[in-house]
């Protein structure tokens, strides 16, 4: 196999926007708040 | 961050990739995530709120709610403490591997190393067999580490949070970047991720996704609220909650491409194919893991450190978090000090784990963690979610959660803590009392009835001789 299928690659994106994109987004906001 | 480290434990590594694998690969995402936004999250703002407001461990919140509700609170404490006199046997087969990392003692035969040399499994769960001498040592080690821990209360906690929760980040990104650098990971990969739109029509791959969002997250087993109950009391409750639960998320999905990755490779070294490997649970760890690691062309040792430390940090700030609810419930019942409830908790605990170091340990871990996690952990959730939504009001936790959280929580919340989530649950122990019906777990019979339902009945009577126990106080008066 050379490579990941699309179908494959485009679930990567999704669940690691959702998580990490999530995380970052609310210790963001956590940090706002805390030094506001 | 200790609430993280709870959150975050062995099942991460060895449970969500099995489970997306088996119910959709990348599809099952989309059920998880519904999962997480519609049950996790918000039993997760429930319980901090519930723990923020009484300012006190599961027992005491659940009889500040009302008195006759003690019970839920110790059940909550008592399922959880169950849970770890297994699970910290677990963490002692880790200790023992990360030493044997050192050699690779396991050699080319991983199976029968860990199954007759390190185990000396009997032939039944009947058949005890003696008690055995390396697992015992490391029992040890882990049972005085988690004491030393807790003993000092939650000062010392927030410490070794600090390294615990991010050490075993780093590990495990190093071993999926190493991973992914093997011939054949992105077999393994496409394994994981490529998605079966086809499943999502199949009403056990949503069961599947919020039995592993209610597992993981750490609900219902009373942490949540013994550690919210440390919070400032500006601390904002559903942004919290919203970090907690995706931060068990990001590690259940990172810990996938370290699984999948090394797999892929292994089915490529040996020439067959992933779904004739072991890729969930002690399986994986202590078996299909060793073996991968045995054929790395180089770095092999320190591969197998990172791993089983790895694990052994995953599993340490889960460990003492299933034990703090139990402590906390008998050092405020009794007022007596935290190093003294500590040192009653983890006695009684590691007596309770020698089971486990048996030569039968294996069988009797497997029935007790099918009954707990299947029924055991299910039926608190569903019996805490009743209580708190209909009994008492839930509207007050969400007003509770609203006064100090920036992201304000509507009414929905309240629909979803009434009727879905337990809805939810009440299918999921349906389901798993169907499944026995049709298919037993385990024979014969009265095994099952000794090893899983008896415990599970035991802990229910237990609470409730807890909650009939006078404090000192209402003995003073």
């Amino acid at each position: 196999m050379n490579g990941l299928p699309l179908s494959a690659l485009v679930m990567l994106i999704f669940g690691a926007a959702i998580c990490y994109g999530g995380i970052t987004y609310f210790l963001y906001r956590a940090f706002k708040a805390r030094y506001k | 961050m200790a609430a993280i480290g709870s959150a975050i434990g062995l099942g991460n590594v060895w449970r969500f990739p099995y489970i997306a694998y088996t119910n959709g690969g990348g599809a099952f995402l989309i059920p998880y995530f519904v999962a997480l936004f519609t049950a996790g999250i918000p039993m997760l703002i429930l319980e901090f709120s519930v723990g923020h407001w009484s300012r006190h461990g599961a027992p005491e919140s659940f009889k500040k709610i009302g008195k006759k509700w003690e019970w839920v609170g110790w059940w909550a404490a008592l399922v959880p403490f169950v849970i770890v006199t297994y699970y910290i046997v677990v963490m002692a087969w880790c200790f023992s591997y990360l030493i044997y990392s050192l050699d690779l003692r396991w050699g080319l035969n991983a199976e029968s190393f860990f199954v007759s040399d390190f185990l000396s499994l009997t032939t039944g769960p009947l058949e005890i067999g003696g008690i055995r001498i390396p697992i015992l040592l490391s029992l040890l080690v882990v049972w005085f580490l988690v004491f030393l821990i807790l003993y000092k209360g939650v000062g010392r906690i927030g410490k070794v949070v600090m390294i615990t929760v991010p050490l075993p980040w780093i590990l495990l990104l190093i071993l999926a970047i190493r991973g992914l650098t093997l011939p054949g990971a992105l077999e393994g990969i496409s394994y994981y991720l490529t998605p079966n739109f086809s499943k999502l029509s199949d009403l056990n791959v949503w069961l599947a996704a919020y039995a592993q969002v209610f597992f993981s997250v750490g609900i219902a087993q009373g942490i949540m609220i013994s550690y919210a109950s440390h919070l400032q009391k500006k601390s904002d409750i559903s942004n919290n909650a919203f970090i907690v639960a995706l931060a068990d998320s990001g590690t259940s999905f990172l810990a996938g491409f370290a699984v999948f990755s090394v797999i892929g490779y292994l089915a490529m070294s040996q020439g067959i194919g992933i779904e004739h490997l072991g890729i969930a649970g002690p399986q994986l760890a202590f078996i299909t893991y060793p073996t991968a690691i045995s054929l790395f062309p180089v770095a092999t040792i320190v591969f197998g450190i990172l791993f089983y430390l790895s694990l052994l940090t995953f599993g340490i700030d889960s460990a003492f978090s299933m034990i703090e609810p139990m402590t906390i419930g008998i050092q405020q019942k009794w007022r007596i000090t935290k190093g003294k409830a500590t040192a009653i908790i983890c006695l009684v605990g590691f007596i309770a784990s020698l089971l486990f170091t048996t030569g039968s340990g294996l069988y009797w871990l497997d029935i007790l963690d099918y009954f707990f996690s299947r029924f055991g952990l299910v039926l608190v959730g569903l019996i805490e979610c009743l209580v708190l939504a209909w009994v008492f009001r839930v509207a007050f936790f969400r007003e509770h959660a609203n006064k100090t959280s920036d992201i304000l929580i509507g009414r929905w919340w309240d629909v979803l803590i009434k009727y879905v989530v337990p809805a939810i649950l009440t299918i999921l122990l349906l389901a798993a009392v169907y499944e026995n019906v049709l298919k037993p777990y385990v024979q014969p019979w009265w095994v099952v009835l000794l090893g899983g339902v008896t415990p599970c009945v035991a802990i229910f009577f237990a609470a409730c001789i807890l909650m009939k126990q006078k404090t000192k106080k209402e003995e003073t008066s």
